[in-house]
């Protein structure tokens, strides 16, 4: 069962995919065009890419040179396309925030640079797995990528942790399962590209991989798709007359006092 | 083989933490009555007195080198109190007005988005505020707890007070939230 081109192995490959273009297109019909329209164009990008590098594996009359740029091709545009999600992910965590949001734009920018240094650094230390140039970049991209992707999405949900704030539903499930899906990845690709694993042992890599994917697009269409009873709005409170006069004042006062604590 | 097992390894750990914040998430939700039982006030008098620097000149005028650095350190203690306590509250407080944002009511909404921000504000402040504390427990003749973050606190923390009792009276006039004592 755990074997390249057995069924199992086309199942996994193709069939996330698949769900995660059905998944763009129901969003889209449910309005989160407006509200995620970069994970509406990651899910369809990121599914075409790899439907598109397992088309270039099991076509025989693809060069294995051939499969390798259309993964590069693939790698590269999905990469870009996450790090747009995540500045999106953050955005809708902490912008509504003034206060949170500046600070974690500043904490944000020196874990970027963090991650940047410490996966250049891992690139450059590890061991050539492949006589081929092609292959071995395209272990090492996957392994630079997945470390500043996992490391941004810790900070984001550390930062958030830390502050209380509860993201949206459809968000905190986005950034959820792109994480987890971070986390895995970092792990196999670090083996793929430091530990010679013969062929027959890689393929048990490619099913953590595909797995992992798979769960986290169900995360994705469960966050999405299904509505949280908890996320319904309450049933208005019991409330005495409209507050109006007094109230309003009090609102102005403290705004006035907060903006003259920022500007001090 | 090196790197490999520390990747892992710090994916793992990764893993972990992400798990960690995912499930204490949900179980944090709780409604807004176990919430606010977890408040505990605050005098804002009592604060604003510790952290004065004409009462610390006084002291240091008015005690002995080796006296003042023991009577500091009980003022410090009782000030890391006060903090840790605040910046309890923010969290609490920040929850509460989580649980707001799905209101229906525009006002009520915008006065926990308000809420959230405050708290938000008192709580990295806080976390300055404990850190210069703890310093200046070790070397209690220094300035060090009486810089400007800690002297903005108690006003941070009135603000908070404000909002708090606002968004209260927005969403139950009967019951407003009191986080301060005085």
């Amino acid at each position: 069962m755990l074997q390249a081109h057995s069924f199992f192995w086309h199942y996994l490959w193709t069939a996330p995919n698949v769900y995660l273009l059905l998944l763009a297109f129901m969003s889209w019909k449910r309005g989160f065009r407006k509200q995620l329209p970069v994970f509406i164009a990651f899910a369809i990008f990121s599914a075409l890419g790899q439907l598109a590098v397992y088309f270039a594996d099991i076509l025989p009359s693809v060069s294995a040179e051939n499969f390798w740029r259309v993964d590069w091709a693939s790698v590269l545009i999905e990469s870009l396309l996450k790090f747009a999600l995540i500045a999106e992910i953050f955005a809708h965590v902490f912008d509504p925030y003034a206060s949170v949001a500046k600070l974690g734009k500043l904490l944000i920018r020196g874990v970027g640079a963090s991650l940047v240094l410490a996966a250049a650094l891992a690139a450059a230390y590890a061991p050539k797995d492949s006589p081929y140039g092609l292959i071995n970049g395209a272990h090492l991209l996957e392994q630079t990528i997945y470390l500043i992707e996992t490391g941004l999405l810790l900070f984001i949900f550390l930062f958030s942790a830390y502050f209380r704030l509860r993201p949206e539903r459809p968000i905190f499930g986005i950034a959820l399962g792109l994480a987890i899906s971070a986390c895995v990845h970092l792990a196999t690709w670090a083996v793929a590209a430091n530990v010679g694993l013969p062929a027959a042992k890689r393929v048990i890599l490619d099913f953590v991989n595909m797995g992992t994917y798979h769960i986290c697009v169900l995360i994705w269409c469960y966050y999405l798709l299904v509505q949280n009873i908890r996320t319904k709005p309450p049933k208005p409170p019991a409330m005495g007359p409209p507050p109006v006069g007094p109230f309003k004042e009090d609102l102005e006062d403290w705004n006035q006092e907060l903006e003259r604590l920022i500007h001090r | 083989m090196t790197l490999a097992i520390i990747l892992v390894i710090a994916a793992a750990l990764g893993l972990a933490l992400l798990l960690w914040t995912t499930f204490s998430r949900s179980l944090s939700i709780s409604g807004d009555a176990s919430l606010a039982g977890q408040i505990q006030p605050i005098d804002i008098a009592a604060f604003r007195n510790l952290v004065d620097p004409a009462e610390d000149a006084y002291l240091r005028r008015r005690l002995p080198a080796s006296e003042l650095r023991v009577v500091r350190r009980e003022r410090l203690r009782a000030m890391l109190v006060y903090v840790q306590t605040a910046g309890r509250n923010a969290a609490v407080l920040t929850s509460m007005a989580q649980n707001a944002l799905a209101s229906t009511d525009a006002e009520t909404v915008e006065a926990a988005r308000q809420l959230v921000s405050n708290a938000a504000l008192l709580r990295s402040n806080a976390t300055v505020a404990l850190f210069r504390i703890r310093v200046a427990m070790v070397w209690p003749t220094s300035g060090v707890a009486h810089a400007p973050v800690l002297l903005g606190y108690e006003r941070t923390y009135e603000q908070l007070s404000g909002s708090a009792m606002l968004l209260g009276r927005l969403k139950n006039p009967a019951a407003p939230v009191r986080i301060a004592a005085s």
